[in-house]
């Protein structure tokens, strides 16, 4: 007997359903009331910005869709940032779309409304008036003119008032050297543009250190390969590997008291070549000798020092050397100085003990997180009343009274003159989401200004700008209207800096760092981490999947090791040890120096634990965090400890890495050969006139092809050339990506899985100690692989040599993904949505969300290579070079990827597709990628 | 045993659901997807018939997206008001009562016919088109007529800068009372003209 199998029930049934069927859903289509000026829905509108992810004060250019910012990318014409912009940065628009951001004011830990938080903080302010205790206003980095213009007004209220600044990662004691040095608390600042020799004393200037994007722009731009050009050459001495480091053409390993010591070493070793004569007293190493040869040899002017270690006399050793190289002026620029750290150390800690003596009655704490990051300095519940501006219910926020959220950024007008005499402007792109409000604002309606009057942010900035900065501006400038309307189109204005004169240190006042006590245990490092920084990002799923450049782990901080120093203690990867009472996985860090111990800050953040449930929910799976714990630990409790004891603890804790394997070399019982995928030369043979391209930089497969006439592209042929000798590592791309083509988070098990989605990654080799960052996305091969085995043909070569997937028409065979030499496609193995439902609105609605059982892959960014041909079809002309830009390209700091059509003989992709650098990945499978890398040439042998 | 049994019954009851439905809705019987026809009931009455047939209103006045965006958009109700702020009711009732002030010798009243007073309520506007901070502004919710799926990304500005009439997938709009889906909007549809026309066949010109 014929049973009736499931197949044919569905078939009928189905059958049946479809001719059932008319229109699913009934939709409807609300356009606005009236129409909006500069708003067509559907297309998008860019507006200049400025960035606060962190004090940089880099320029943005917002893009909104139908009134919501969907990504942020670099302003080309800023000044400081050039276009370029960090995975902080980047991520930052997702943060506005937090629906864990306090939602409206609090009191005594209560929601209430702004008019009941306002009477209450009144009172406070005028009882501290009445009883003349001390008011203190505690902030981080704070260069925007109006609200240190608002702050001043507001503490001239009071008697006894005093706004104190600290920084989380601090460049205190820099500032304590360069202030007595320049008569104002700022830094010169840095131009790496302008030196031959760099020489960097554990600053990690191109990840985390004051203002990467800038310095990596500059950096980038020294290091020139045509046969006439800067290229600098970079030391670093550091303790740990940092992404600088990795990225140095010499990179020596010191313990922390170890690069003091070499510090006043190189000052010993330039002492004696300069002649000058200093009490300082150490041998330097042949290294150091050769260092400060080449450091006098250079001209006056072209060296930089920079040193990133918070120690006074380390600092002014290091500004000694500087003004005896002449670099003041010229590397370390004075003409417009830095305002981009100005914490000072000293007066927290003055603060602390007023704070102990029960002096503070009224405390104001914006921008910053003392209960975090300074866990246990100040005992606020001797301060009689605290407010507190943080947008979100943190460390510090949760013990305040009273809580008055700050808006985000993207929310509220502001400005930031982050350089001197550069000021960037940030303009709302949105309404608030929330009830929040500025900070300005606030301050103006406690002393009596406007209240609640929405636009008040606004006059106040423009008053500020109108008051301090129209002077400043230059008889160009013209009226205030002209001014103002050219600095928010720009997105900021460049005003006349103000002159200061460089007093060098006296060479008798030079003193050798104090030794650090102690031997027990290991060298204590804490360092910020790519993205996470001081842990202010730590609500951004985006930056906690992101890899660490050098690690390469998502979601937790790590104790790292040395191989020996784990070895000696016996663990592996992975195995808990407790660190001065903070109990973290073991990572072994190649290249680290062995008697440390690095722990990144900015993890263990209140709040974290709402990532337990990021990612699918399924039977196998593992909670990102467990429940009620918190992604990674906060490290801050250590600081001030130079050695911490290191003990293995009970327990293994997985890391997720999405590149466990560090060499090229392939192990020895599988042939020991070193895999050809990062092409590597020194300066001196790569500028060497004679040198055949396979002579530089080894040979290229030559092409056999069974249909040579089968794709012809006869229009456009879009490719894609990564130079490995700009390219850092710095990760922006991934998250530019991220934001632009809708890419899930899914979870730290999940990567722990090899399941990560990112479209781009970037893969880190290290070898002999020396370490390549090569991105790899999608190749785009003309011969693609991928596409010879879809069984449904959702994957399929354009006529331009774009390599499509088809969503609509994947079955999820995975076929494609098996026979990708590259390994660059993912699967949705599940529906990834957001954990935040309102996030859904930082989609772009340019691409297509993937759901699960398909396959999904770099798409050159597809959706703005036909925006752009449409836009030039429209105005009636041809593409340029350069009209198509893909997340990754454009969002690139160090201008390391460049993108167009290898069919125009004059487009920049043209000219670097015929440079002698150029080699494709794996050209022996004859795939012919449209993506390709420019070798990577260090300065070895000048 | 059982098991055929269920079988058997949950079959029969599909069928037969299947061929109810396909005898009641013969007509309807069409591929998932193909909403040919579709023309659902509006807010406000409006006839594209009236505006872009009989007044011969071009249809990028009205949808101001269609040459610069993706999307053609639905015109907001401010543009209506280029118009209807002084046209509020058909001539014919505009003269009826004229002819009837004129006989009842007063002066005519305005006419504002319930259709437009829609769009004014909409804005918040009274009878005499001022504002009226009594009434609230609520944007008019039309139908969505036209919908590709979320995988395609239809671009309104290509088709116009390349010269492709609206009345080629719309049809002949300007003779519709009610908005009216006139082509099936189905891939086939579009990949035909596509070759007709030699444009791109490349899938990533639509799934993005």
């Amino acid at each position: 007997m014929t049973s009736p199998t499931r197949r044919s029930f569905l078939k009928l049934s189905g059958f049946s359903m479809l001719a059932a069927c008319s229109r699913g859903l009934d939709q409807k289509a609300i356009p606005l009331l009236v129409p909006h000026e500069e708003r067509v829905p559907g297309r998008a509108v860019w507006y200049a910005t400025g960035c606060s992810g962190c004090a940089a004060g880099c320029g943005v250019l917002a893009r909104s869709r139908d009134g919501r910012p969907v990504k942020l990318e670099g302003n080309p014409a800023h000044p400081l940032s050039k276009g370029g912009l960090c995975a902080t940065g980047q991520a930052s628009v997702l943060s506005l779309y937090d629906s864990h951001r306090l939602h409206g004011p609090r009191s005594r830990g209560e929601a209430v409304d702004w008019k009941r938080v306002d009477a209450e903080v009144r009172a406070g302010i005028e009882a501290a008036r009445g009883s003349g205790t001390a008011v203190r206003f505690l902030t981080g980095t704070i260069h925007s003119p109006t609200v240190l213009a608002a702050i001043r007004s507001f503490g001239a209220r009071f008697g006894n008032f005093q706004h104190v600044q600290y920084d989380a990662l601090s460049s205190s004691a820099q500032l304590d050297v360069y202030e007595k040095m320049l008569g104002t608390r700022a830094l010169p600042r840095p131009r790496f543009d302008r030196a031959d020799v760099i020489v960097g004393f554990d600053a990690d200037f191109l990840a985390t250190w004051i203002s990467p994007v800038e310095y990596t722009r500059d950096y980038r731009a020294g290091r020139s390969l045509e046969e006439d050009g800067r290229h600098s050459y970079h030391v670093q001495f550091e303790a740990r590997v940092s992404l600088t480091g990795a990225n140095a053409d010499r990179r020596f390993v010191r313990s922390p008291d170890g690069l003091r010591d070499a510090i006043s070493e190189l000052a010993v070793a330039v002492a004696r070549r300069t002649g000058a004569s200093i009490p300082l007293t150490a041998t330097p190493k042949p290294e150091i000798k050769e260092l400060a040869a080449r450091l006098t040899a250079a001209d006056r002017g072209t060296t930089l020092i920079v040193c990133g270690l918070d120690d006074a006399d380390a600092q002014k050793t290091v500004a000694w050397i500087n003004t005896q190289l002449g670099n003041y002026e010229t590397t370390l620029e004075t003409g417009r100085l830095s305002h981009q750290s100005q914490g000072s150390d000293t007066d927290l800690l003055a603060l602390q003990r007023e704070i102990r003596a029960g002096a503070v009655g009224l405390l104001f704490v914006a921008q910053c997180n003392p209960t975090y990051d300074r866990p246990g300095l100040l005992d606020l519940t001797k301060v009689n009343t605290v407010v507190s501006f943080a947008g979100h219910d943190d460390e510090t926020a949760s013990k305040a009274q009273f809580v008055c959220p700050d808006h985000h950024p993207l929310e509220s007008w502001g400005d930031a003159e982050a350089v001197d005499g550069i000021v960037t402007v940030s303009q709302p792109l949105v309404a608030p989401l929330f009830q929040t409000r500025a900070l300005v604002d606030s301050l103006n309606i406690w002393t009596g200004g406007t209240d609640g009057d929405a636009s008040s942010a606004y006059d106040l900035m423009r008053a500020t700008w109108k008051q301090a900065l129209l002077p400043r501006a230059g008889a160009g400038a013209g009226s205030f209207d002209t001014f103002w309307a050219k600095a928010v189109h720009d997105g900021f204005a460049k005003l006349k800096p103000a002159t200061v004169r460089v007093k060098p240190p006296a060479a008798s006042t030079l003193r050798a760092s104090a030794r650090e006590p102690g031997t027990e245990g290991l060298a204590l490092v804490l360092y910020a981490k790519t993205g996470m920084l001081d842990g202010r990002h730590a609500n951004n799923p985006w930056l906690h999947e992101l890899p660490d450049p050098v690690t390469k782990i998502v979601w937790d901080n790590y104790a790292c090791l040395s191989a020996t120093a784990a070895s000696r203690l016996d663990v592996k990867e992975g195995d808990l040890v407790d660190a001065g009472g903070v109990k973290l996985p073991v990572h072994i860090q190649p290249g680290q120096h062995d008697d440390v111990v690095a722990i990144a800050l900015g993890y263990g953040r209140k709040g974290t634990d709402r990532f337990a449930h990021v990612g699918p929910d399924w039977l196998e799976g593992d909670p990102t965090v467990e429940d009620g714990e918190f992604v990674g630990k906060n490290a801050a409790v250590l600081r001030g400890k130079a050695r911490v004891a290191v003990k293995t603890a009970n327990g293994r804790r997985v890391l997720a890495c999405t590149q466990p394997y560090q060499s090229l070399t392939v192990p020895e019982e599988l042939g020991g050969d070193k895999r050809p995928m990062v092409h590597e030369t020194t300066l001196k043979e790569h500028r060497r006139p004679s040198a055949s391209p396979e002579e530089a930089h080894g040979s290229h497969g030559g092409s056999v092809d069974l249909w040579p006439d089968d794709h012809r592209f006869k229009g456009h042929h879009w490719a894609l050339t990564a130079d490995l000798s700009a390219c850092t590592g710095c990760s922006a791309c991934v998250i530019g990506c991220q934001a632009e083509n809708n890419v899930p988070v899914v979870g730290k098990d999940e990567v722990a899985r090899a399941r990560e989605m990112h479209w781009i990654r970037i893969d880190r080799y290290r070898d002999d100690g020396d370490v390549a960052h090569q991105p790899v996305m999608c190749q785009q091969c003309d011969n693609a692989p991928c596409e010879t085995v879809c069984p449904v043909l959702a994957t399929v070569q354009s006529s331009e040599g774009l390599n499509q997937q088809v969503y609509n028409r994947c079955v999820g065979t995975r076929y494609c993904a098996n026979n990708c030499p590259y390994k660059v496609r993912r699967f949705n193995w599940f529906d990834y949505p957001h954990d935040d439902r309102l996030a859904n609105a930082s989609l772009n609605p340019d691409v297509v969300v993937r759901s699960r059982g398909i396959m999904e892959k770099c798409s050159f960014c597809v959706q703005r290579i036909t925006e752009a041909k449409a836009e030039a079809k429209r105005e009636g002309r041809p593409l340029r070079d350069g009209d198509i830009s893909p997340a990754c390209v454009q969002s690139c700091p160090a201008d390391a990827l460049v993108f167009g059509d290898r069919n125009d003989p004059d487009s920049a992709v043209s000219k670097a597709w015929t440079d002698r650098r150029q080699y494709r990945l794996l050209e022996e499978l004859n795939t012919k990628p449209s993506v390709g890398y420019l070798s990577l040439v260090r300065n070895r042998d000048v | 045993m059982y098991r055929t049994r269920v079988g058997t019954i949950t079959l029969l009851v599909g069928l037969a659901l299947a061929l109810v439905s396909l005898a009641t809705r013969l007509s309807a019987l069409r591929v998932p997807g193909n909403h040919q026809g579709y023309s659902p009931t509006q807010p406000i009455a409006y006839s594209h018939r009236l505006h872009a047939g009989e007044l011969g209103i071009d249809c990028r006045y009205c949808h101001v997206g269609a040459e610069q965006s993706p999307h053609a958009g639905i015109p907001p109700a401010g543009i209506c008001m280029n118009c209807h702020t002084s046209v509020s009711a058909p001539r014919a009732d505009v003269l009826a009562e004229a002819k009837k002030a004129e006989a009842a010798n007063r002066k005519p009243e305005l006419v504002v016919s319930p259709e437009i007073r829609k769009i004014y309520r909409a804005l918040g506007l009274n009878d005499k088109r001022e504002r009226d901070p009594k009434l609230e502004r609520d944007p008019i919710a039309w139908m969505q007529v036209h919908k590709v799926p979320d995988f395609v990304r239809f671009d309104h500005r290509s088709h116009i800068t390349a010269s492709v009439a609206c009345q080629d997938c719309h049809g002949p709009v300007e003779t519709m009372e009610r908005m009216r889906q006139h082509s099936t909007l189905l891939m086939g549809s579009c990949v035909d003209c596509h070759r007709k026309k030699k444009a791109t066949l490349d899938c990533g010109a639509c799934h993005q």
